[in-house]
């Protein structure tokens, strides 16, 4: 579904001098799959989920969904990719402020041939239904706890029936209790759709969650199993 | 949702750039239309009183050319005086079709006697009048009789009557002619006649006499024989009658349109340096808004928005901010003309006439489109500049 082939990610910092974020990972994900990417702070982690989704481009390297060049597709085509077959779930608060929770969730359908309006009303509305916020419709970000940011972005994240969720650190920001009803969703979202899920984490104790663990270090893959093979701490 | 929608949905999300950039648009817009309002105003009273006055040449005594601008432009009284023999030394000017005198008065100031104060009076003698005539005839289907007169837009007999008293004598307010926004809006015409009756019975009736000095007339109008220059026969009139000054129509005002002209330049270095001034700071603004929002338009990106439409959204937004901005500013502006108006002439000393509707209208969508055009190209860098920005580097700053 997902393929890294070599790639590199190199930051310029001034002055001509630059920094390597990822060097020359190759990685593979496939359909139905719940990968946890783990690392420390400044691993690479975050970058190279940007990769896979094709929010920066690689230094050198090949990124490819689904057999197809990221990069060999114009700015419209890669754009287009994105609405339709992902989702993202972002650490920071992502929600737009000045639009309520229901128009947020129907956001990503301004950019997908996919829903017809009144269609995209009743899907919003069932999936926030589904995230326990059918009673926030109305209401802005503003009004919300963080856990309930949260659970809307995972409901906006779903809108386009993506094939795969891209989540940087969605749990970051949250208390243990919402930690955990936020990871029991990702969990439940992945048994019953079947839905591709890629979490990047620096919380080891959540690997248990996801099928594979990725762990990061310096810019490199230094570990790729299956996560009921990787210790919890 | 589309676009515009969002747009609409994130202009209420910044009050600081929305009231710079709308302010901005505002002030433009009224400035802009301030402008051209009162410039084409002023420009269109100049060319409706050279209509009105519908001579090729105006001969006065030599030295009286200002007085007779101000009569006729701000309604400031003239009285000037020629001898009424010029008349014939005009008639033998080659290149004059007809000639026919005219008598500048004015009725008294503050004197009981008169109904109206310091208002300016022409006469015109009907068996050669081609100016006033014509038009009369075509509005009431005749002449002015004896104690008649029809009188500038601004003319008014009390209460419902039609007589208006001047120098103690009666007079009949036939008609009211078309605004010009000059100084023949409170200008009264009247035949010799009537004038002279006037000045005859004022010696009885009035405070004071209303004195018209025997065989002498203001002014002479002068249509020109078809087939000769105008230029020509003023320089043939200066060449053969002795103290007078022909005036072409084409050069009547001149000192007024070279003020106008001065107003004019003036206006439009102040109009180019604040919009210059302007659309700096709108786009200082915008990159500053634009900058800080970095975070939510690479999420939108995420979502699957194209450059294109993360720069188009944020145009959509200049475009909303700069119509709300610029329609305030041009009903703000507007409002202001049409309260103030008679302030602006006398402050800036020139006519000044509001347009047609359809005018007002034009001018209207101009200054919609120069606030428009001035916030989406202040905001044309800014736009482009966050649109082309890796979508990841703009949700990690």
């Amino acid at each position: 579904m997902i393929t890294l082939d070599e790639v590199t990610k190199t930051y310029p910092l001034g002055k001509g001098s630059s920094v390597p974020a990822i060097r020359g990972v190759n990685l593979e994900i496939s359909q139905g799959e719940f990968v946890l990417i783990v690392g420390r702070s400044g691993s690479g982690k975050t970058t190279l989920l940007n990769l896979a989704a094709g929010l920066t481009q690689p230094t050198s390297g090949k990124v490819m969904i689904d057999g197809t060049n990221l990069w060999d597709l114009t700015d419209q085509q890669q754009s287009f990719l994105r609405s339709q077959r992902i989702g993202f779930v972002f650490q920071f608060p992502s929600l737009l402020p000045t639009l309520t929770v229901l128009e947020n969730v129907i956001l990503p359908t301004m950019f997908s041939s996919k829903q017809e309006a009144a269609q995209a009303h009743d899907r919003a509305t069932g999936l926030l239904q589904k995230v326990g916020l059918a009673d926030k419709l109305a209401a802005y970000p503003r009004q919300l706890s963080a856990g309930q940011q949260q659970r809307v972005v995972i409901a906006r994240a779903l809108m386009n029936q993506p094939l795969m969720l891209l989540a940087d650190e969605p749990t970051s920001n949250l208390d243990e209790k919402t930690e955990l009803e936020i990871m029991d969703l990702f969990h439940d979202l992945h048994a019953s759709m079947g839905i591709t899920i890629v979490m990047v984490t620096h919380m080891r104790q959540l690997v248990s969650y996801g099928t594979r663990a990725v762990e990061m270090a310096n810019g490199q893959i230094v570990n790729n199993r299956a996560s009921y093979e990787v210790p919890h701490n | 949702m589309n676009a515009f929608q969002l747009a609409w949905k994130n202009i209420s999300g910044n009050a600081f750039r929305n009231g710079v950039v709308s302010l901005c648009a505002l002030l433009l817009s009224a400035f802009a239309l301030f402008t051209t309002l009162v410039m084409r105003g002023a420009e269109t009273s100049l060319r409706l009183t050279i209509d009105r006055l519908g001579a090729d040449i105006v001969v006065v005594p030599e030295g009286s050319e200002a007085k007779i601008e101000s009569a006729l432009l701000m309604g400031i009284p003239a009285r000037f005086w020629m001898p009424e023999e010029n008349l014939h030394k005009l008639s033998a000017v080659q290149g004059v079709d007809v000639v026919s005198p005219q008598l500048y008065l004015a009725t008294l100031t503050g004197a009981e006697c008169c109904s109206v104060s310091d208002m300016f009076m022409i006469a015109y003698d009907p068996g050669s009048d081609f100016t006033v005539q014509p038009w009369l005839k075509g509005e009431m289907g005749n002449g002015l009789r004896l104690g008649e007169v029809v009188g500038g837009n601004y003319i008014s007999a009390t209460d419902g009557e039609q007589n208006i008293q001047v120098y103690g004598y009666l007079v009949t307010l036939k008609e009211n002619l078309e605004p010009t926004g000059t100084g023949l809006d409170q200008t009264m015409f009247l035949t010799f006649d009537t004038a002279y009756d006037i000045a005859s019975k004022s010696k009885s009736q009035a405070k004071s006499t209303l004195v018209i000095p025997p065989d002498s007339i203001s002014a002479a109008l002068i249509k020109v024989a078809p087939g000769n220059d105008p230029h020509a026969v003023a320089i043939e009139i200066m060449q053969n009658v002795p103290g007078v000054t022909p005036i072409e129509s084409s050069d009547l005002f001149q000192s007024y349109r070279k003020q106008m002209t001065g107003l004019l330049k003036s206006i439009l270095v102040i109009l180019s340096v604040t919009w210059g001034l302007s659309v700096v700071l709108i786009g200082l603004v915008f990159s500053m808004a634009a900058n800080e929002r970095r975070k939510e338009l690479g999420v939108l990106r995420a979502l699957g928005a194209t450059r294109r439409f993360v720069f188009q959204s944020l145009l959509a937004e200049a475009s909303l901010l700069a119509f709300f901005g610029g329609a305030t500013g041009l009903a703000v502006a507007g409002l202001a003309i049409f309260l103030f108006r008679k302030l602006i002439m006398v402050s800036l000393d020139i006519p000044f006439l509001l347009p047609s509707p359809v005018s007002l209208l034009v001018q209207i969508g101009v200054g919609l489109l120069l606030a428009l055009f001035s916030v989406n190209l202040a905001a044309l860098f800014p736009a482009f500049k966050i649109s082309r920005q890796d979508p990841a580097v703009a949700m990690r700053e």
